[in-house]
């Protein structure tokens, strides 16, 4: 029974495709032994198209929203300076926006970039 | 998800270019995952807006640990929890409540289905849209929403209970 309630807590993801190949194996030979586990699977995958047809007939976001968003990240460059090329090179640039001064500077080491002055702060952290 | 990601690199180049691309393939997913967490199509679109403007802020950030998608998602998961911490202070938060059916689909099936997810909690219902819509990994909801895998499966395990009850 704990065998089967661990297979069916990967059904969903078995489903949409993303179970890892070694998981999806076990899930597939588990399958073939286990009625009470096909008839979840089938009831997953019919779930699974019922859902995904309801978010899909949301209405999408709005037209007009494309437009202000674009004119949001329109600043002013005043100024912008790339030495050096692909491999090895330095860039800076300021502009303004909205009464702020943002100043950039990146080095670029084989087609790598890396930050080192960016005076923008925003709320945005790449936590995962 | 390669083109993601070199898209969000040309983004915090100030690619204009490449944002409006970025827009075009994000927007309206954002969008669509941010009105599963808030029900509220006007909220939605002032988080997809505001995610939209930190990608564009932030994109020299995105260290490359995620999928672009995952991170974008993260931007949107954390401006929609700030908006409902907001709107909640202000008592202006909508009932819970799925948006207004489209009249063109008013089957008396897909109006169950509507139903059923508007009934399931918000956690639930998030990772359903993760896991269906969005086909993400249970890994990658994991890490997403800053949980253990074993609570994603979980949260699954009971929406898949009560969506199979309703929908029997």
């Amino acid at each position: 029974m704990s065998k089967c309630r661990d297979i069916v807590e990967l059904i969903p993801w078995y489903v949409n495709g993303t179970l890892p190949a070694n998981e999806a194996r076990r899930v597939a030979s588990h399958l073939v032994s286990c009625e009470a586990c096909r008839d979840e699977l089938v009831q997953v995958m019919r779930i699974n198209l019922e859902v995904k047809q309801a978010f899909a007939d949301v209405e999408s976001i709005a037209g007009t929203t494309k437009a202000e968003v674009i004119e949001r990240t329109k600043g002013k460059r005043l100024a912008k300076i790339d030495l050096g090329s692909f491999l090895l090179g330095f860039s800076f640039g300021a502009s303004y926006h909205k009464g702020k001064l943002p100043v950039r500077g990146d080095l670029r080491l084989l087609g790598r970039r890396i930050p080192l002055i960016s005076s923008t702060r925003e709320a945005v952290n790449d936590r995962e | 998800m390669t083109q993601t990601r070199d898209l969000l690199a040309r983004v915090a180049e100030k690619d204009d270019t490449a944002f409006a691309q970025l827009y075009d393939a994000f927007a309206d997913r954002v969008f669509r995952y941010v009105l599963t967490l808030l029900h509220d199509r006007h909220l939605a679109e002032e988080v997809a807006q505001e995610t939209m403007i930190a990608v564009w802020n932030g994109a020299h950030r995105f260290a490359g640990r995620s999928k672009a998608s995952t991170w974008i998602f993260g931007i949107a998961r954390n401006q929609a929890f700030t908006l409902m911490r907001r709107e909640m202070k202000a008592e202006k938060m909508p009932r819970p409540e799925l948006v207004e059916p489209d009249p063109s689909h008013s089957i008396l099936r897909q109006e169950k289905v509507r139903e059923a997810l508007g009934d399931l909690s918000t956690e639930h219902r998030e990772v359903v849209y993760l896991t269906f819509y969005e086909g993400l990994s249970y890994g990658e909801i994991s890490g997403l929403l800053g949980v253990p895998e074993g609570t994603v499966k979980s949260r699954m395990f009971h929406a898949k209970r009560r969506l199979a009850e309703v929908l029997a």
